[in-house]
């Protein structure tokens, strides 16, 4: 909330100098500087006199109001009281002063400031009043009697519209360019230049905007205004330079200056205009420095940008501010890729500076009258205005390949990604909330498509996102009434083609979804924190019918997929222990699958559990190998046993020489650390083939066995060794 | 036996349609038998004033100064009325009442504010206040109270209203004596041995966006935000349709909020121009001013009115309150409506612990303590008398 002294001004200044003559300027100034900032009594002191005393009732106490033109802060009024008095000078003339004093309490710095404005205001006001009144007598002067009286309007009219500027809280740079444009217009198109002082101790000046194009004035003008505080004017062969200082509450913070050229002589008039426009840039300069500590309650610190709040606070106003109802407004929902294994194993600040590096990629992607927020964590808004759902994709996509782009952090490439949810408002009074949880829907929907994509919001994203809820009451029911059943799938030695074991795969048929893909529900169990339950009960299941068979295959060992969730469980070791030993499964059968970004995400607490359960006879195994993001150093901490190479390295019906580079990299890494390498998703025999070539050890995939029911696995252990050999 | 306390208050109405049968009530209510210096007379414009006014001069008998004007409607310690008459009645020899009427001259109503203020000359109590009931459809009430601020100055407290016509915004009276008069400012100078509390609040507040009066003269407002100001006020309404259309339909009243360091200063609307786009209201909006558009709920207004009453009687301590001149704008009404009215009535009861009261609803209010401003809309001024 701008404050209420920035509003008034204007209309202050409006009001005075819709007067006609000195008396009534006067008379409307002081009263309504008086109602304006809740003072009793007002007066100005010109000439040596008070003119136009109000509040002072019958008797004026003429002596103490020229005190306080001279500085006395008290001002004793008959029948009232002791007030708090402030002076504010109408001009640059001596003991010529805009006096006001109230009962209630002393004027505050930002009142002062504002009482300063009206002062030079009402000096302006009368001064334009006398030229115009002198000229009146001049007959043959008419002409330049209009022209005075224009300039006047004009002046008015600028200064309304920086005023509109600044209360609409445009852009600072806008507004102080509005001020110097506004300025050099008003002065014949002459150069203009803001000098504002930057921090630090040298106060050193730089121009922040400047109109008219020609030379700036010398610094050394600037420097003396401020040093001096008050205008200053002087007449060289270039012509007439004219400095006025810029406060902020009270503090001396930069300078206006005007070059005009070719003039001659000083220029009362001239002068005072300049000065009217200094004081809107500290009018200006103050709010922005007000809205610097409002920002900072409204701001996330990390990237500097407007938090949640703020953003909703935003896209309220622009909602409320659309001239048809047609306006399209667009917000995106950004979720950044992989950010959390960054965090976590780089650390928060690694985490923190890649966060400031993306806020500073998204607001490239925007038009500057856009808004980027970051609502939280890995989360990011954009607030678009006039975009269509099209114009609005177009900006998620130039996101996504911004973010897609390398960062460097911390010394070394980071890669993420982002998917991005477009919403748009339709309806005439649509809900900001509304309106971001749409582009939320969209960027879960998205995400769900796979990383890097972009999606508009319709409405059944929205079915689906209840759906998502509905979801976990019957991923409850399923565990309950025993709607889960688990798969096997042979790893085969692709040296003789012989099974050496069995990935347990879960398979969930809902009666009322039917065949739901663990791809959808394994994340919604983890979210909801069923994931514990669902995985306790494949360990145990897979444990008790891999026991039965071993009768049969005596070397038959069982990997199981753990998630992040169970491993960070405190009674995860002691958990898979209690499976074995009811099911009578020799822990050295029993091969645990951990993704990579699991073992990076909670590195100590799952590291524990593993040497533990290490200690215990378990192997682990690195599922997914390569897809993840960061170093090999796990594979010295950890005690690993075997790598699973990703489908994606052997994807392709005929390997490159790309791919089986990476695979024999992989495969002699393994060998180096004495590791078991495992490919998975084998198709064909060329893949196979390939595989065998490199020296890979074990093989999963449709070509050697698909995926099947308990009861058909004995059948497929004793002809799995066919397909290898054949 | 005639009875005459120190210091007494009375008040009476009647919603009777017979004028003078209504002015008897009212007063005979209010002066209870006891010589009033001050009888204060609030009527709907509907009433045969003339015979409304003599028949209360018949309760009050010569010497009593009768003062008044009319309403957008009366309320009292009995409820509120339409087409009604409130009376409130003062006298004993700790009250000093004198009346100065001023008629306004359109070229410098600020002159009538001042010559109404003369009222006060020769008061010599302890306690004083200057009371002003003015023209309300002179489109100037500020310069009016400016007037009269100017000539006393901040030793006297002002307060008062200005006169309705209920709803019609054509011809509003004061009165004074048994006259029946129209754009004229009735100053009544009120000295008291005993303190006076005068209490003034709202219960509005802003809707955002804020909104710049990029053109206006006096009370017509043709422009904000560089649009017809019609246009923004039907938008920001998501009203569809012409400016009597809107203006007749409930909402009639559109509170604009100027920033000022006390929270806001409010104008009311009341009407618009299809083919010029703009709107009006009865006091001046400047141009340049930052506007709120306000809006009120029901529980804000009634909290506004116990506000209001609490702090005028909070001046009087430690003396309980003897009676209340209350001023509650017309525009608080369009909030209050359906039920909210009698609501407002009982927590004025509340709040002045059953004291007795009467007022009128305004087109503006007036109330100075402190500060120069003495001019409001929206608002319930009580001038509470111990």
């Amino acid at each position: 909330m701008p404050s209420w002294s920035t509003h008034l001004l204007t209309e202050y200044f409006t009001a005075v100098n819709a007067a006609e003559d000195e008396r009534s300027a006067i008379a409307g100034a002081v009263e309504r500087a008086a109602e304006m900032v809740d003072a009793e009594v007002g007066a100005v002191v010109r000439d040596g006199r008070v003119h136009g005393a109000y509040g002072f009732g019958p008797v004026v106490p003429e002596p103490e109001v020229l005190e306080v033109a001279a500085g006395q802060p008290l001002l004793l009024v008959p029948n009232v009281g002791e007030l708090h008095a402030v002076a504010n000078p109408l001009g640059d003339q001596a003991g010529e002063a805009l006096v006001v004093a109230r009962l209630a309490e002393p004027f505050a710095p930002e009142e002062r400031q504002m009482l300063q404005g009206m002062g030079q205001v009402l000096g302006l006001a009368l001064r334009s009043i006398r030229v115009l009144a002198a000229e009146r007598h001049l007959r043959a002067e008419k002409e330049r009697q209009a022209t005075s009286a224009q300039t006047r309007q004009r002046l008015v009219e600028t200064l309304l519209t920086i005023q509109r500027a600044i209360s609409a809280r445009r852009p600072l740079p806008e507004i102080l360019d509005a001020v110097t444009g506004g300025a050099s217009s008003l002065l014949g198109g002459t150069t203009v230049a803001l000098m504002l002082a930057e921090g630090g101790a040298e106060r050193r000046l730089t121009v922040a905007s400047t109109s008219g194009g020609g030379c700036v004035p010398p610094e050394s003008m600037a420097r003396a205004a401020m040093a001096g505080g008050s205008v200053l004017v002087r007449i060289d062969a270039r012509g007439v330079m004219m400095a006025a200082p810029v406060r902020v509450t009270g503090e001396m913070a930069g300078c206006l200056v005007a070059l005009l050229a070719g003039a001659a002589a000083e220029d009362t008039e001239r002068r005072d205009q300049l000065a009217a426009f200094a004081q809107q840039v500290s009018l200006a300069l103050t709010d922005a420095r007000t809205v610097e500590a409002v920002r900072e309650a409204h701001h996330d610190p990390v990237t500097g940008l407007p938090n949640r709040a703020l953003f909703l606070t935003i896209l309220s106003r622009v909602l409320a501010s659309r001239a048809t109802v047609e306006d399209p407004t667009s917000v995106l929902f950004v979720d950044l890729d992989r950010f959390k294994a960054v965090n976590d194993s780089l650390g928060h600040d690694a985490g923190d500076q890649l966060l400031a590096q993306v806020a500073r990629r998204l607001k490239g992607c925007v038009r500057a009258s856009d808004t980027i927020a970051r609502l939280g964590g890995d989360e990011f808004a954009a607030l678009l205005h006039d975009s269509s759902a099209e114009a609005a994709t177009l900006i998620g996509e130039r996101i996504v390949a911004a973010v897609k782009e390398p960062f460097r952090v911390a010394g070394r490439e980071i890669f993420i990604g982002a998917s991005v949810g477009v919403a748009v408002s339709r309806e005439p009074d649509q809900k900001p909330e509304e309106l971001l949880h749409h582009a939320d829907v969209a960027m879960y929907r998205a995400k769900k498509d796979g990383p890097g994509r972009v999606l508009a919001y319709q409405p059944y994203m929205h079915a689906e996102a209840l759906d998502h809820l509905s979801l976990r009451g019957d991923l409850q029911r399923a565990l309950r009434e025993g709607e889960f059943r688990v798969q096997y799938q042979p790893l085969i030695r692709l040296a003789d083609g012989k099974p050496v074991g069995v990935e347990t795969l879960i398979r969930w048929f809902s009666p009322t979804r039917g065949f739901v893909s663990p791809v959808d529900f394994i994340p919604i169990a983890e979210e909801f924190g069923l994931i514990v339950d669902i995985g306790q009960w494949v360990l145990e299941t897979s444990a008790a019918q891999v026991a039965r068979w071993r009768r049969d295959f005596p070397e038959l060992g069982l990997n199981v997929n753990v998630s992040g969730h169970q491993l960070v469980h405190p009674r995860f070791a002691d958990n898979v222990m209690r499976a074995l030993a009811i099911a009578g499964l020799p822990s050295s059968a029993v091969t645990l699958e951990l993704t990579e970004s699991v073992l990076m995400s909670e590195p100590d607490l799952g590291k524990a559990a593993l040497h533990q359960l290490r200690g215990l006879g378990v192997q682990l195994s690195i599922d997914d190998f390569g897809t993840g993001y960061s170093s090999l150093a796990y594979l010295r901490e950890l005690p690993v046993d075997e790598l699973k190479i990703d489908r994606a390295f052997i994807a392709r019906a005929e390997l490159t020489g790309e791919d089986l580079a990476l695979v024999r990299t992989i495969v002699d890494l393994a060998q180096i650390l004495g590791l078991r390498v495992v490919a998975e998703g084998i198709e064909n025999a060329a893949q196979l083939a390939a595989l065998r070539r490199l020296g890979c050890g074990y093989g999963q995939g449709y070509h050697l066995c698909r995926p099947t029911d308990a009861a058909e696995v004995p059948a497929k252990l004793l002809s799995a060794s066919i397909a290898v050999l054949g | 036996m005639q009875i005459n306390p120190h210091r007494w208050f009375g008040v009476g109405q009647s919603g009777t349609p017979d004028s003078a049968r209504a002015g008897a009530e009212a007063a005979h209510a209010a002066v209870g038998g006891r010589p009033p210096k001050a009888v204060f007379v609030f009527a709907s414009v509907s009433h045969d004033l003339p015979a409304l006014l003599a028949a209360v001069r018949a309760e009050a008998g010569p010497d009593a100064e009768i003062v008044g004007c009319t309403t957008m409607g009366e309320l009292g310690s009995a409820g509120v009325t339409d087409g009604g008459v409130s009376v409130a009645a003062l006298g004993g020899d700790g009250f000093t009442v004198r009346v100065k009427v001023a008629p306004i001259n359109q070229s410098d109503p600020r002159a009538a504010g001042a010559a109404a203020a003369d009222a006060v000359h020769g008061l010599h109590d302890d306690n004083q206040v200057l009371i002003l009931l003015c023209e309300g459809l002179s489109g100037r009430p500020h310069e009016i109270v400016r007037g009269a601020y100017s000539a006393l100055g901040a030793t006297i407290p002002l307060v008062g209203g200005f006169s309705a016509d209920d709803r019609r915004f054509r011809q509003t009276f004061q009165f004074y004596g048994d006259e029946v008069l129209s754009n004229a400012v009735i100053g009544v100078g009120l000295g008291s041995d005993g303190p006076i509390g005068i209490g003034v609040a709202h219960g509005w507040r802003r809707t955002e966006p804020p909104m710049v009066v990029t053109k206006s003269h006096g009370p017509h407002v043709y422009q904000l935000d560089d649009q017809p100001a019609l246009d923004v006020l039907l938008r920001r309404n998501n009203f569809d349709g012409s400016a009597e259309e809107f203006f007749d339909r409930g909402r009639q009243l559109q509170p604009l909020g100027l920033s000022r360091r006390s929270g806001e200063d409010i104008r009311v609307i009341h009407a618009g121009d299809d083919a010029e786009r703009s709107v009006w209201g009865t006091a001046d909006v400047p141009q340049g001013a930052l506007v709120w558009l306000m809006e009120g709920d029901r529980q804000a207004l009634l909290d506004g009115a116990t506000q209001s009453c609490a702090e005028a009687v909070a001046r009087l301590e430690p003396l309980p309150p003897l009676g209340v001149l209350a001023f509650d704008c017309g525009g608080r009404r369009a909030g209050l409506i359906e039920g909210g009215l009698d609501a407002e009535m009982r927590a004025m009861h509340a709040a002045l612990g059953d004291a007795p009261y009467a007022g009128l609803y305004t087109l503006g209010e007036i109330a100075r303590v402190r500060g120069a401003l003495g001019m409001h809309h929206l608002t319930l001024v009580t001038l509470a008398l111990a």
